[in-house]
């Protein structure tokens, strides 16, 4: 698709923030206008890796599944991870990859609670891994806006 | 008339002429009441914001005053008892707190729709971050004695105690933390899994009971307040969080890392050793390191509460807002790289 969409993003993000928010008054409308163009640039940015942090981290909760599925003692989250481990993104529509997403992260709070319980050097090891799947998932949803006092 | 439909035949009518109605019910002895130069002012999340100029004549003399008016939203992104926010400015008004002088609290919606309240207008003031930075070195010591002047108050001897709800010292903790889990129960629009094992962490490893129950601000940031020219803080605002409990609850949320400038100083304007040492002065109270950590974990819990509760309140389309949004956006993901960080596990 040309203009690329990013392209045109980019140009409505500055023609908001320079242009017509300048020619209104300072106040509510004019603050309006300026967080939006803000967020125009963020969608920028996540419109060209939607797809990608999604299938990347869809894939690294099921390897982690896959490995975990051993070591839990509770038969039945055993069958939910090891079934979760299989899955797999039959489409790359975004809110496809969200629902599945929202599934996988379900089941990794569940994981995460029972092997918080579990004193065993298998359970620390998968505890360790799931907090760097999380530092990761932090790294991938990173947007470039200015923060707040 | 319906509440929540505006575009019913009372809502037709300006607001300007409805707050001037209201207002000469409030004050009858004055009129020719008139409200003039109305202006929403953008931020205010929980609470639409309005700045107006009330004009009367009274005593055969011409009288104006600077008002905001605070009216509640369709949505908000918290749930806050504006009879709280009302009794704190009350409360604090004339003390060493400085707080703008509240007025009217109308919980009646025939007015203007929905319940709102009325104060006087700080003139003048700002609260812009860059100026804040720039006189960091005023602004910080203020920020903190207050914070402690705060923590000092005996409720009951303000009044406070009648709209806050009475709190045990060992059961601070559990009543925070167990509110603000529930907001992420009734509003996560996904999965949390970095919250909820901080939220699992909290409840393994309790704090201390609070050495004073007190009353709380519960939004006490830099941006909160608002300060002159020469760096004074004139006005400490947006109090519709507060409620009893343990002061280290305040100085833990102004130390969260989502507040912090991209030099790591805490609000913008001192470092964390320094905040702390001019609270710990100021209140008379200790800043025990276990407890202020657990707290400090809890204020990243919290943040991310009320963000996931923006996400809801934004898409549901009760209030369509841009700052809902942008605060979803802007502060989720920090905050939960905040948890991560105070749980050791940054990357």
């Amino acid at each position: 698709m040309k203009p690329d969409m990013t392209r045109f993003l980019e140009v409505a993000s500055t023609h908001l923030m320079t242009k017509t928010a300048q020619v209104l008054a300072p106040g509510y409308e004019q603050s309006s206008l300026l967080v939006l163009g803000v967020m125009l640039a963020a969608v920028r940015h996540e419109f060209e890796r939607a797809a990608a942090w999604r299938v990347e981290e869809n894939g690294a909760l099921r390897r982690l599944f896959a490995e975990a599925a051993p070591a839990v003692r509770d038969i039945e989250l055993g069958a939910r991870l090891e079934e979760a481990a299989a899955g797999e993104d039959s489409s790359l529509i975004v809110s496809d990859l969200e629902r599945n997403n929202a599934a996988l992260r379900g089941l990794l709070i569940d994981l995460h609670a029972h092997v918080e319980e579990i004193d065993s050097p298998e359970a620390r090891l998968i505890e360790e891994k799931i907090w760097r799947e999380l530092a990761a998932s932090t790294e991938r949803r990173t947007l470039p806006l200015p923060g707040l006092t | 008339m319906t509440v929540g439909d505006r575009t019913d035949a009372s809502a037709e009518r300006s607001l300007e002429d409805r707050l001037a109605a209201y207002l000469s019910e409030q004050l009858p002895s004055a009129e020719d009441i008139r409200v003039v130069d109305l202006e929403r002012i953008f931020g205010g999340a929980s609470r639409e914001t309005y700045r107006f100029v009330l004009t009367y004549r009274e005593e055969g003399e011409t009288r104006s005053r600077r008002l905001i008016l605070r009216r509640d939203p369709p949505g908000s992104l918290i749930e806050t008892e504006r009879a709280v926010e009302f009794g704190a400015y009350r409360a604090f008004h004339g003390t060493p707190v400085p707080v703008p002088e509240a007025l009217w609290l109308e919980e009646d919606p025939k007015w203007l729709d929905y319940p709102f309240f009325i104060m006087e207008e700080i003139v003048g003031m700002q609260s812009n971050a860059r100026f804040a930075s720039q006189h960091a070195k005023k602004l910080a010591p203020q920020k903190w004695t207050i914070l402690g002047e705060i923590a000092k108050v005996d409720p009951a001897a303000v009044g406070i105690d009648a709209v806050m709800e009475a709190v045990g010292p060992d059961e601070c903790w559990k009543r925070e933390l167990g509110y603000w889990e529930k907001q992420i129960d009734r509003n996560e629009l996904c999965p949390q899994p970095i919250a909820r094992a901080a939220i699992r962490w909290l409840r393994r490893n309790p704090p201390l009971p609070a050495q004073r129950v007190g009353v709380v601000h519960a939004d006490y940031r830099t941006g909160n307040f608002l300060f002159d020219e020469h760096g004074v803080i004139r006005a400490i605002l947006d109090w519709e969080m507060a409620h009893l409990g343990d002061p280290l609850e305040d100085l833990a949320w102004g130390l969260n890392p989502v507040w912090r400038s991209a030099d790591g100083r805490v609000g913008g304007i001192a470092s964390r050793e320094e905040a702390i040492g001019i609270w710990e002065k100021a209140s008379g109270l200790r800043a025990d390191p276990h407890s202020l950590r657990w707290w400090e974990l809890f204020s990243s819990v919290k943040g991310q509460a009320i963000w996931v509760s923006s996400a809801k309140e934004f898409t549901d389309g009760k209030n369509q807002d841009l700052i809902l949004a942008v605060a979803a956006w802007l502060m989720g993901n920090r905050q939960d790289c905040a948890i991560l960080s105070e749980l050791g596990y940054a990357s």
